[in-house]
């Protein structure tokens, strides 16, 4: 590359700058910097128009972006809501537009309605979703902070009853209408794990919509905790395995894939 | 009870590696937010996206990142990963809201950062200039403003023309022409 008679085009000067010329153009434009007072000049005026431009940039922007701590907040919650979820679930929320999703998600609903006006229509529609798995949005799981020895030395494993206030808002937020009966409102920890009595803990488990019904985790519940208190289970990784997906801590546990005829009937294992 | 099933314990320990590791990523996850959480805002902006958008993108991008890097995915150039994914859920948004940089209200007097300056006049010099310097660039073509706002993060060319799919010589020459625009109104 000669630059004897010509000057440099800003964009070679704009290389220069910015220190992305090949090696083989470097030497022959720094000869002709050198010789050339013009476009030594036109490179300042170059590095002067970036100067302004990031002067004007910054002040254009920088006091107006909020504060982090917000923003910071929510990715934290969201990365541990999606950390207990399945790590490649069919409708993760980064493989599908949340809009896609939630249009899908209400098509769906609207067709199970339609159809089941079609086949009862004297009754009244009513939706009676069926809950096998908590919404991990709604139902993340939530603990105590207690140990082994606390937990274990509990004697009653039965969980206590949910007050009626907190049931219905656990209906309201899974959109289940009418009188539930049909539904347990079930504790995703068991308090007999160190569980929390706290909504986000909460969830509205069928009876008997499916086999892997309340009863089924009554079972699953006793087998963790009896694993944890004769010290063969961490109580974190028991907590974790029940949030995370109960029916999958089922079958680890239980070395089953259907859940065994005494748990589906609710005869507590000996 | 009697001893644990040992064909489990394999199980078991994976599932505790995995937990461990998940929490390692998200804090991994939020410190590279804290890095490059105010870069990505700007350059949203740029883009004609409200900051309250932004930050929307934003969440959706560091969640995406999560992602990433649980899948086992390849960890070179997360900046230029990260850019080029909220480049193209920006454009998306963009696109729903029906924001146009362009239709972006100029900012008012009110809006006007005043900075600390030895008299008022060369205050107001310093917003006149600024003002139509910012006038400038938002009269560049897209792409070329694309280009300048990518540079102004720090991105180097290659990166930025892997984010806006564009060859290494049409990056150079698009900030050429950007910045021999932004020198002659300074000129002026």
């Amino acid at each position: 590359m000669k630059f004897e008679d010509s000057h440099l085009s800003d964009q070679q000067l704009l290389l220069d700058i910015e220190t992305e010329l090949t090696t083989h153009d470097e030497k022959p434009v720094h000869d002709h910097l050198e010789k050339c007072w013009k476009c030594r000049t036109r490179r300042q005026e170059l590095e002067s128009a970036i100067a302004g431009f990031v002067r004007a940039q910054q002040q254009e922007f920088d006091s107006k972006i909020p504060p982090a701590a917000g923003p910071r907040a929510m990715l934290k919650a969201q990365l541990a809501q999606v950390s207990v979820s399945e790590p490649n679930s069919l409708l993760s929320w980064h493989g599908l537009d949340r809009r896609f999703a939630w249009a899908l998600a209400g098509t769906i609903c609207g067709l199970i309605a339609v159809i089941s006006f079609v086949v009862h229509p004297s009754q009244t529609p009513q939706r009676t979703p069926v809950v096998s798995v908590p919404d991990s949005r709604l139902t993340p799981g939530a603990a105590l902070l207690l140990n082994r020895q606390m937990v274990c030395a509990g004697t009653n494993t039965k969980n206590k009853a949910v007050p009626v206030a907190l049931q219905r808002k656990v209906f309201e937020e899974y959109g289940i209408v009418g009188e539930p009966r049909a539904y347990e409102v079930d504790y995703l920890i068991t308090p007999a794990l160190g569980g929390a009595d706290d909504i986000h803990n909460l969830w509205p488990h069928s009876y008997s919509a499916t086999v892997w019904n309340a009863r089924v985790k009554d079972a699953l519940e006793d087998r963790l905790r009896e694993m944890v208190c004769d010290g063969s289970l961490d109580l974190a990784e028991a907590q974790r395995d029940i949030a995370t997906n109960w029916i999958a801590a089922y079958k680890k546990y239980f070395h089953t894939d259907e859940p065994l005829l005494a748990h589906r009937s609710g005869e507590r294992i000996q | 009870m009697s001893s644990p099933d040992s064909s489990i314990l394999p199980v078991l320990r994976t599932a505790s590696e995995t937990g461990h590791s998940r929490e390692r990523l998200q804090s991994e996850v939020v410190a590279l937010f804290d890095q490059f959480r105010e870069p990505l805002l700007r350059y949203l902006a740029s883009l004609g996206l409200a900051f309250a958008d932004g930050e929307e993108v934003l969440q959706e991008v560091f969640l995406a990142l999560f992602q990433h890097l649980d899948g086992g995915k390849s960890r070179e150039n997360l900046r230029g990963w990260l850019f080029r994914v909220a480049h193209n859920l920006a454009l998306k948004r963009r696109y729903r809201t029906r924001q146009d940089f362009a239709a972006r209200a100029a900012p008012g007097v009110e809006d006007a950062v005043v900075e600390p300056g030895p008299n008022p006049e060369d205050q107001l010099l310093r917003i006149q200039t600024r003002e139509r310097l910012m006038a400038v660039v938002k009269a560049l073509p897209e792409q070329d403003r694309e280009c300048l706002f990518l540079r102004a993060e720090g991105l180097r060319y290659r990166e930025i023309a892997g984010i806006l799919d564009m060859s290494l010589g049409a990056v150079s020459l698009s900030l050429a022409r950007s910045l021999a625009r932004i020198a002659r109104s300074a000129e002026r």
